[in-house]
């Protein structure tokens, strides 16, 4: 399998302030990696770093195999709060989309721009956030990338804008294939659409793997109380809550757990992202908002 | 990218051409009234010993809309390249870091160097053409009335010939570059107003080092012309003369009266001839004035003349003209660099 992006003790630095350190990380391509983490973890530092729009101050990346440039065609970025020209039309908007991407593909964008009930004279100013993020979308795709990069496209929507993107955005990515890199920080945006997760916070790289392997891999496990060290070779304890007489944990193990002490269930998405988070965050609040 | 300049510069253009338009059909529309008046005032047809009616037709054509119409010439081309600097330059970039959309339009199959490029030299051209059609009508325009005053006194000079284009062109490469390292519109464009009036009054005190200086020494006619000031009461005996520079010195830099040791004149005077208890040399002022002329005093004037007019016009632009390629390269390296 082949690498959509690859990096190594990545660190960026803005003066004193360490806003990515250290990140090494392997994501495959043809997938939708969903990139969580709360805000100000570098979730916006490591695409900008992605797309060449930033210089590491440490480390090395490559991007489809060779080091990033801005204005590559091979990658799409859609940045945060989906930047468009206030004053130019949306008509506009695909004019330079055509005039400045040699791969542009008119007919998909002025298709999308149909299908999305939008009037291409109007000012793109004038639009709602949600129809604000679909031009961008539209502006990124038809741009026919290899690798589309989304910096929280849809923090600023409404529930229902939120899913008609993700829903065009999932369209797109299966007749395309595209690779697909997106940051929230909340996981229920990114469970419907990731097939594979990257959890940084703080600063750093805490978890990635695809997400079927990453449910499989971690359990919640509930029993009497029992000191995480003592657990068993290969587990490995990500949270751990205790009362006086319960532990509740959540542990990671590649081999099931059968132990009649303690009873074991799955774990959903969500809980296993904000696992890592609060361990993270060394028992004080958590981080993540909890959506719903 | 050009297509894109273009969308987002086009009303700004039309604004511009707009005021080149008026400026044109105002200057060409009332020329054949200057030269008329030239021609009346008998000041066209006169081939010796002109001044009297030189003079005659300045004044007449000044007295009237004409006379409005060669300040507001000035005046336009004194502002306008803080207008362009204002306008054009400093939202330039502020604007998209502003709005976030360079985000956007970087992310395009286009490097910012070329983003920057085609801006940078589309508006740039655009500003040094609008410059140069207005300063090149109106230079034509009053060129019978600066026959007669002079093309180098200080604020006839900025706004004539090649000048306005280097000093316009300077203010939007100025303004570009203050909006993208402020990464603030009007913060921008309040700094760029600062800049651009510091440089056009650098430019005051950077002209007259660009070309080297003429210089008339003569003794004091018998019949020389000026005025005397002394203090009666001075114990010292300092006196001052003032005598009127020649005709060729059109901007003059320094005039000043010599004594015979070469430094400069400032008495003592004989009380006996100057000031007000003179007894000798007759009535009034003359006796003095004939004192002083048998002092073997010297004027000596350093000036500008017109004749370098267009080697101060050259040199002159082509300062501003570097100093904005330097600027722009310094634009080059910061977007590069400092702009994420």
């Amino acid at each position: 399998m082949t690498s959509a992006v690859v990096t190594q003790k990545l660190t960026k630095k803005y003066g004193r302030k360490t806003a990515l350190s250290d990140c090494s990380l392997d994501i495959p391509a043809g997938h939708v990696v969903g990139l969580v983490g709360p805000n100000g973890a570098g979730k916006s530092t490591l695409l900008q770093l992605v797309c060449g729009q930033l210089n590491p101050t440490a480390g090395s990346l490559t991007v489809l195999g060779a080091p990033p440039v801005t204005g590559s065609p091979r990658i799409g970025f859609v940045a945060q709060d989906t930047p468009v020209y206030g004053s130019l039309s949306i008509e506009d908007h695909l004019s330079f989309g055509k005039h400045l991407n040699p791969a542009w593909d008119d007919d998909l964008a002025r298709e999308r721009i149909e299908r999305l009930d939008l009037d291409p004279k109007q000012k793109a100013g004038k639009l709602s956030g949600g129809q604000r993020a679909q031009v961008a979308l539209t502006l990124a795709i038809a741009k026919r990338p290899e690798l589309l990069l989304l910096d929280e496209p849809v923090a600023a929507l409404d529930p229902l804008a939120r899913r008609e993107f993700l829903q065009g955005l999932m369209e797109y990515v299966a007749e395309s294939g595209t690779s697909v890199v997106m940051s929230s920080h909340l996981v229920a945006d990114l469970e419907r659409v990731c097939d594979y997760m990257i959890v940084l916070v703080k600063s750093k790289v805490r978890v990635t793997g695809e997400v079927e392997e990453l449910l499989a891999t971690h359990h919640h496990v509930t029993g009497a109380r029992v000191d995480p060290e003592n657990l068993g070779p290969g587990r490995t304890v990500i949270q751990a809550r205790h009362t006086d007489v319960q532990s509740s944990l959540v542990v990671r193990s590649s081999a099931p757990i059968d132990d009649p002490a303690f009873s074991v269930a799955g774990i959903d998405l969500e809980d296993l992202v904000l696992a890592y988070m609060s361990e993270a965050a060394n028992g004080r609040d958590r981080v993540l908002e909890k959506q719903r | 990218m050009i297509w894109l300049t273009w969308r987002q510069f086009r009303t700004q253009a039309v604004i511009g051409l707009a005021l080149v338009i008026a400026v044109a059909a105002a200057y060409l529309a009332t020329r054949s009234t200057l030269l008329d008046i030239a021609r009346d005032s008998g000041y066209t047809a006169c081939t010796a010993d002109c001044g009297q009616l030189a003079s005659q037709f300045v004044k007449t054509a000044r007295s009237g809309y004409l006379g409005k119409l060669y300040q507001i010439g000035a005046l336009v081309l004194l502002l306008f390249p803080a207008l362009v600097g204002l306008f054009w330059g400093a939202p330039l970039v502020a604007r998209e870091l502003e709005a976030g959309t360079h985000r956007l339009v970087w992310n395009q199959s286009i490097s910012r160097n070329r983003w920057l490029g085609v801006k940078l030299g589309g508006i740039g051209l655009a500003t040094a053409t609008v410059a140069g059609l207005a300063s090149w009508a109106i230079t034509a325009w009053a060129s019978p009335l600066d026959k007669v005053d002079g093309w180098v006194t200080p604020l006839t000079y900025a706004a004539r010939g090649i000048v306005p284009i280097g000093y316009a062109v300077l203010a939007f490469v100025v303004g570009v570059t203050i909006g993208m390292v402020l990464r603030r519109t009007v913060a921008a464009m309040a700094v760029t107003l600062v800049v651009v009036a510091a440089a056009m009054v650098g430019g005051l005190f950077l002209r007259e080092q660009l070309v080297a200086h003429s210089t008339y020494q003569a003794a004091l006619p018998a019949d020389w012309d000026g005025g005397i000031s002394l203090s009666p009461d001075d114990p010292s005996h300092d006196i001052r003369v003032e005598v009127e520079p020649p005709e060729v010195a059109t901007w003059v830099l320094s005039n000043t009266i010599l004594g015979s040791t070469g430094a400069k004149y400032h008495g003592p005077y004989d009380p006996d001839y100057c000031g007000p208890h003179a007894t000798k040399g007759g009535d009034g002022p003359q006796g003095c004035r004939n004192w002083l002329t048998a002092q073997n005093l010297q004027q000596k004037v350093t000036y500008i003349g017109n004749d370098k007019f267009w080697v101060m016009q050259w040199r002159e632009t082509g300062v501003l003209l570097v100093a904005s390629s330097l600027l722009a390269i310094f634009c080059f390296w910061w977007i590069r660099r400092r702009v994420a």
